[in-house]
């Protein structure tokens, strides 16, 4: 494979490993924010600042949870997952969902607080009042998950330990640029660099348009 | 009628916001006073059926709202309206916002659109229902779409949280003439911490304080209190 190919396959596989991430971190935080938000519970605002606590956890702390949980002798380790894609994927999704919840909940909760009443209190009907609180929120629902995408692409810890920097399997964009200047070849780890850069400056403009085109 | 009975209510389990509330609430038009922070908002939630108590019963027409299944507490829920103090708006037009509430009862725009322009032209706010979008409008405009999108659905029982705290004092007399006229048919509950504009059109009123109901009389009894 050429320089220019090797480059590309790292840069689509970034992308795709932080993709799935985000998806599977949505796929929980979501409807978990909902249901916070949702919550009369005594017990909500100490879980929220617990979520709040953990946004700031290092990603190779994360890593490291997640290796001893794949690792041969861990409690997941019969699940043969270690250094594949899907590990690094499961890692990224754990590391971003503090994230996720503490952004999204705030917005559901205000979101709940405003739409889900008015609607109720003008006579819909609990499938309306979900579908007024959904159509309001979407788009910043969308600038949470780029957010959060951001914050996968652009980690190391996890992809380094329990991806382990395989070529062609589980090399992403982070783990290459670290190889790279391990190796002393730093034009090539600067391309990847701005390749990474490129990606979390479109993720930022997008979500920045996408707020001004709700405001 | 919509009735309270023994109502105490919190929002987190240690402290009571309404306490031992009875209060019944008929065609014509009730004021609730009170000071800051003494439960006006959270009875009003509750009687209006937003709030499920955390002791006591709500009945309306003499069932037990939260013990009906959920298309028949729909049924009654769609009597009921209530305005927020802070007025809520969606995104999207001025138009939007007042035939919001005829969309959810699936009736078409042109029959919604009628009531809603008659209103605009009662409370001469034509230039604001011509808005595009309600983003840009002030709070006092924003309170009154949220007047004018809840009168125009003449509910049964209508909850109205600080409807003239900021509204221009040019309008408020406009948004009285108009709940005055519609207080034989409905029941109207207001609640206010400026009692005065209101009371000398209204039949009954209440003050609250610390949760508890410490007087219910008539309007009049009422004004010779605040007076």
């Amino acid at each position: 494979m050429t320089m220019c190919g090797e480059i590309l396959d790292v840069v689509a596989r970034s992308l795709l490993i932080s993709s799935s991430a985000t998806l599977l971190a949505a796929a929980w935080s979501i409807p978990a924010s909902v249901k916070l938000a949702s919550s009369r519970s005594r017990w909500r605002d100490p879980v929220v600042g617990v979520f709040n606590a953990l946004v700031g956890f290092p990603a190779v702390l994360v890593g490291l949870l997640v290796y001893l949980a794949f690792s041969r002798s861990g409690p997941l380790g019969w699940l043969n997952l270690l250094y594949t894609p899907q590990a690094i994927i499961i890692g990224q999704a754990a590391l971003i969902t503090p994230l996720f919840i503490s952004l999204s909940y705030e917005l559901f909760a205000r979101a709940i607080d405003n739409y889900w009443e008015l609607a109720v209190s003008l006579g819909a009907s609990k499938l309306q009042a979900y579908g007024l609180v959904v159509k309001e929120v979407l788009g910043e629902v969308l600038v949470v998950v780029l957010v959060a995408f951001a914050r996968a692409i652009g980690e190391l810890g996890v992809a380094l330990l329990v991806g382990g920097n395989i070529k062609g399997t589980t090399r992403v964009l982070t783990t290459a640029i670290a190889l790279e200047v391990e190796k002393g070849e730093f034009d090539k780890a600067l391309t990847l660099g701005l390749l990474l850069l490129l990606a979390i400056v479109v993720v930022a403009m997008s979500s920045r348009l996408i707020k001004r085109r709700l405001s | 009628m919509i009735e309270l009975r023994k109502i105490w209510f919190s929002y987190s389990g240690d402290r009571h916001v309404l306490r031992d509330v009875d209060a019944q609430f008929d065609r014509g038009l009730t004021v609730v006073m009170g000071p800051n922070g003494s439960g006006k908002t959270t009875l009003l939630k509750v009687s209006s059926l937003l709030y499920k108590a955390t002791k006591g019963k709500v009945m309306v027409d003499g069932v037990d709202y939260w013990s009906l299944k959920d298309p028949d507490k729909l049924r009654v829920r769609r009597e009921v309206i209530y305005v927020h103090e802070s007025p809520r708006v969606i995104r999207g037009s001025v138009l939007d916002n007042l035939a919001y509430g005829f969309k959810l009862r699936g009736l078409r725009e042109g029959e919604a659109l009628r009531e809603v322009l008659r209103l605009v032209e009662l409370l001469n706010m034509k230039h604001l229902a011509e808005e595009r979008a309600v983003g840009g409008l002030s709070i006092g405009e924003k309170q009154l779409i949220a007047l004018v999108r809840a009168l125009a659905l003449k509910p049964r029982y209508l909850f109205l949280d600080e409807p003239l705290a900021h509204v221009h004092l040019s309008k408020r007399r406009s948004v009285v003439r108009v709940l005055e006229d519609l207080k034989d048919s409905s029941a109207i509950v207001v609640s206010t911490h400026d009692p005065l504009p209101l009371l000398s059109v209204a039949d009954e009123a209440l003050l609250i304080d610390e949760g508890r109901v410490v007087f219910r009389g008539r309007a009049e009894e009422a004004l010779r209190l605040v007076l």
